[in-house]
């Protein structure tokens, strides 16, 4: 095997250049007549524009017994208009070569348009007759309520997804909205119509409560003026935010087998609540949370994918759910893969050892340091195109946060030092304090988690 | 070494330069200052295609090794370098090529290069019968996640296994079988890294904020040395006739939420302008909101949640033209084959309208303009065209070629091709007791979108993936 012994010249591992400096794009803020606040950041070179309007109707808004009336509507907001038919608008849309996609999410309605600059203008004003004068026509209304009831089954039978339900069903108070799926259940939708759908937009979408966000290579246009044309003419009255309630959550430590006989993967999600992005601890607990599992080299992985092969791959994330400078809001926290049915109980004992060890021993200055450099050094990168950029000051809108928030994140993230990142980091994933959802087969492995110690463990019928 | 540039004119204002080492690598560049980042991207030359019975998997799990190590670097070095410079990496395994590709801050460049040159010219000096059974284990519960484990999940290789018949070199995907997987050997890999792993057999792709004169430099430098060989087996011809001849169906009785109907039709191959032609047909049968089949099985008719229309594109053997049809509540499969069959009729007839093809050629268009806006699709565009059909300027050129497409183009490949004796069919009928819910409930966020991820391949309208990530 000759080749084993290389035949190329090596050289030493090269040095970084110099960097070059680069700041997360800051907007410029302002208002229409009517009412709406306007970011907008222009991006030499992003030929496609991505446009965000963030509606504040969060889903706690929805009408006892409706839930899913939020998504009904957001996706209702195209089907037609008082200049086309739902079918025309669709067209109208593609003709622009652009994609307008709306989803209902518990701080609100968001709609996002990307389109080619040279067809702005066109596709302004389609986003603008969604949000000023949709039809919601009953036939059409009617048909989005099918689709919905379709697609319940296909999101039960996906593994990872019915393992998100019911996590967020197990760890929430019964009752509170953010304890329900998101898109509403087969009772609620059924009971959703056009008069409902046409309620809560007359309730809840209105200039005055939305903030639209432009991104993109603005060389040539004039956005003052297409956005005057377009959403400028949007009316309604003004309104205050609607007040939600804060999220709470039991995390006494419990487990929860969803049962797919015959499975040959247990999906895991192991979570609980945490701070949200107004906390201080934010940084911190990012830091901590990605050396837990943020790629295929921090804790959870080396262990799980790249010592046993238990796994494609574990990873630990939080999720803001709402974010408001009052405290209402949380993060969920979640550890989420999938491990092979026969290692369960194996994966599950390591995945546990893992969180007791960074307890016990504290997470290293070398993995703090490449968390840093590595969540500080993306950034270039991860906001090349005018949709990430739209997406995170959209994101900070509707967070309620302020628009330097991104930008100044960076400078917390490398003042924030070890021992804050471990702290959070076991704070965030305490070993005695984690809701464990298993969706997998339930006769092959409930009874080895039984052993495990992780909690008291209740199997759930898959069908 | 030589020097070309497509006309900034014709191009969006992109141009690429070309240059070949001695050693027979060909290097591509692009320079772009807007954002101080820079893409490597490293197109081998070998994917699935090249495969030998027994052997399925092979390209794939040999990719995943490839972030094992080599000479000067231990581990998992290749993942940790990388992203502890704040760059993002992956790599993916097709059927006709693998790819690795790093996006990193601009300072950051010659570390990729290194890293990349030292795998390509040392990875035998690292390899191991740990990693082996490690990676071996990784990727069968990658199939597992992906496949085995989700509804549907096996249907692209049942299709693919039907439209391109045994013995074929596309008859079986990237993924492999479970059986083929466990028997992989040390010397599999190793006699496969001898035989497709040469600078000769590459294309390396740099992107972004770069000094073309320093980065070539820096090429020369890391991967001048690395010897080229004429080890390389050329893939077995994927040529087949035009047309399968008849209607190919199979009927899967399996526990998934609901009846569905896939089709995969013969396309053209990648690099014809009946490719281009046929992507167009797709689009404004199947490729939207406002495509033929959604608004007639999905709006009219009612039959379907979801209907849609992608394109795989393959270079050496026919694309692939994919259909995916969900029913609605109690459908039957036998009504929507009698809409689908009566829209491809009356599309082969009379072709699409002028709207349509305006509607279709903008949604491509902006399709293009995603791919390009990041340095990273770029640099993965310019590989392709100069991997697969030999000049990557062919890359900054590609939406004016969809543009001029004529509409009496897409009605023919669409009479030639969209036919009930030129697909494959597989039928999904529930089993089991899926439909009594304890405890109904709808879409949750899953998966963060901060880890690295592997890409979506096309078909994306179809939602299947065609290619394997190394990492998650």
């Amino acid at each position: 095997m000759s080749d084993v012994v290389p035949a190329m010249d090596f050289h030493p591992q090269p040095t970084a250049g110099q960097p070059r400096p680069w700041d997360f794009p800051a907007p410029e803020r302002g208002a229409l007549p009517n009412g709406l606040t306007v970011l907008r950041r222009h991006r030499p070179g992003q030929r496609v524009i991505a446009v965000e309007v963030c509606v504040n109707a969060p889903l706690e808004a929805e009408p006892a017994g409706l839930d899913g009336v939020a998504t009904i509507m957001a996706r209702a907001l195209s089907e037609g208009t008082d200049k086309h038919t739902a079918e025309e608008f669709a067209a109208e849309l593609e003709r622009c070569g652009a994609t307008l996609d709306a989803h209902a999410d518990h701080p609100g309605v968001r709609v996002s348009l990307e389109v080619p600059a040279s067809r702005l203008r066109p596709a302004l004003g389609l986003l603008a007759d969604a949000l000023r004068a949709p039809a919601f026509p009953d036939a059409e209304v009617e048909r989005l309520v099918r689709n919905r009831l379709d697609e319940i089954p296909h999101e039960l039978a996906n593994p990872a997804r019915r393992a998100a339900i019911a996590l967020s069903g197990a760890l929430f108070p019964a009752g509170t909205r953010v304890s329900r799926p998101r898109q509403g259940t087969a009772e609620t939708v059924e009971r959703i119509d056009a008069a409902s759908v046409r309620a809560f937009y007359e309730a809840h979408v209105r200039p005055a409560t939305s903030t639209l966000v432009i991104v993109g290579d603005f060389d040539g246009i004039d956005v003052d003026a297409a956005l005057a044309d377009t959403v400028g003419a949007w009316t309604g009255a003004p309104a205050q935010p609607f007040r939600v309630t804060p999220i709470t959550a039991d995390d006494t430590g419990r487990v929860v087998v969803v049962d797919r006989p015959g499975a040959v993967q247990t999906q895991v999600h192991i979570g609980r609540i945490g701070p949200d992005r107004h906390d201080r601890v934010w940084p911190a607990q990012l830091l901590g949370v990605y050396c837990l599992g943020g790629t295929l080299t921090s804790r959870l992985d080396r262990v799980l994918r790249e010592e046993k092969g238990y796994t494609y791959g574990v990873r630990a994330y939080g999720h803001v759910l709402r974010s408001a400078p009052d405290g209402s809001g949380a993060a969920l926290l979640v550890i989420s893969g999938s491990v092979a049915t026969e290692v369960t109980g194996p994966a599950l004992t390591d995945l546990w050892q893992v969180l007791r060890t960074v307890a016990a021993e504290g997470l290293t200055d070398e993995e703090r340091d490449f968390a840093v450099q590595n969540l500080v050094g993306v950034a270039p990168l991860r906001y090349e195109t005018a949709a990430a950029v739209a997406n995170t000051l959209a994101d900070q809108v509707e967070q309620q946060l302020p628009d330097d928030y991104q930008a100044g994140m960076y400078t917390r993230l490398a003042e924030t030092g070890t021992v804050e990142a471990t702290a959070a980091a076991v704070s965030a994933f305490p070993s005695d304090r984690l809701v464990t959802v298993l969706v997998g087969d339930a006769e092959k492995i409930a009874e080895e988690v039984r052993g495990l110690g992780i909690g008291e463990v209740t199997v759930l019928s898959g069908q | 070494m030589g020097h070309t540039a497509t006309p900034p004119s014709a191009t969006g204002g992109l141009t690429a330069t070309e240059h070949r080492l001695s050693n027979g690598l060909r290097v591509v560049l692009s320079e772009d200052h807007q954002t101080p980042v820079a893409a490597v991207c490293l197109w081998y030359d070998v994917g699935s295609r090249h495969e030998v019975k027994g052997r399925t998997g092979l390209a794939h799990l040999f990719e995943h090794l490839m972030f094992q190590g080599s000479a000067q670097v231990p581990g998992n070095g290749h993942f940790e370098l990388v992203q502890g410079a704040g760059g993002s990496l992956n790599g993916t395994t097709s059927f006709e090529r693998t790819n690795y590709f790093e996006t990193m801050p601009a300072h950051q460049l010659e570390l990729a290069l290194w890293l990349e040159a030292d795998r390509m010219g040392s990875l035998l000096a690292a390899l191991d019968e740990e990693s082996l059974e490690n990676q071996r284990d990784v990727v069968k519960n990658e199939r597992r996640q992906r496949y085995d484990n989700v509804p549907y999940g096996t249907a692209f290789e049942k299709l693919t296994a039907m439209v391109f018949p045994d013995g074929h070199p596309y008859h079986h995907t990237p993924i492999g079988s479970m059986a083929d997987l466990d028997a992989a050997s040390l010397e599999d890999a190793r006699t496969f890294f001898r035989t497709y792993y040469a600078p000769n057999n590459a294309v390396l792709a740099v992107v972004g904020d770069i000094d073309p004169e320093q980065t070539l430099l820096w090429v020369e430098k890391y991967f001048g040395s690395i010897p080229g060989h004429d080890g390389k087996q050329p893939p077995r011809d994927g040529t087949l006739p035009e047309v399968i001849g008849e209607e190919l169906r199979q009927v899967v009785r399996e526990e998934v939420p609901s009846p569905a109907l896939m089709s995969v039709y013969r396309l053209p191959h990648d690099g014809t302008r009946e490719a281009d032609a046929a992507d167009l047909a797709l689009t404004v049968l199947g490729g939207g909101e406002s495509s033929r089949l959604y608004n007639r099985l999905v709006r009219r008719d009612r039959l379907a949640v979801t209907a849609g229309f992608g394109m795989l594109r393959l270079a050496g053997a026919p694309s692939m033209g994919w259909l995916d049809v969900k029913t609605s509540g109690d459908a039957r499969i036998a009504d929507i084959e009698a809409a689908v069959d009566e829209e491809l009729a009356r599309f082969a007839e009379e072709g699409p309208t002028a709207e349509e093809m305006e509607r279709a050629q903008a949604q491509l268009e902006r399709e293009w303009l995603d791919r390009l806006a990041t340095v990273g699709g770029r640099a993965d565009e310019l590989c392709r065209f100069a991997v697969l059909f030999g000049d990557p300027q062919l890359a900054l050129t590609a939406v004016q070629r969809v543009l001029e497409v004529t509409a009496e183009e897409v009605r023919e490949v669409a009479a030639a091709r969209l036919r009930g004796d030129n697909r494959a069919v597989l039928v999904y009928e529930p089993t089991g007791p899926e439909q009594p819910l304890a405890e109904p409930g709808s879409a949750e966020e899953s998966e963060p979108v901060e880890a690295a991820t592997v890409e979506s391949a096309p078909p994306a309208r179809a939602g299947q993936d065609a290619q394997e990530g190394s990492s998650k």
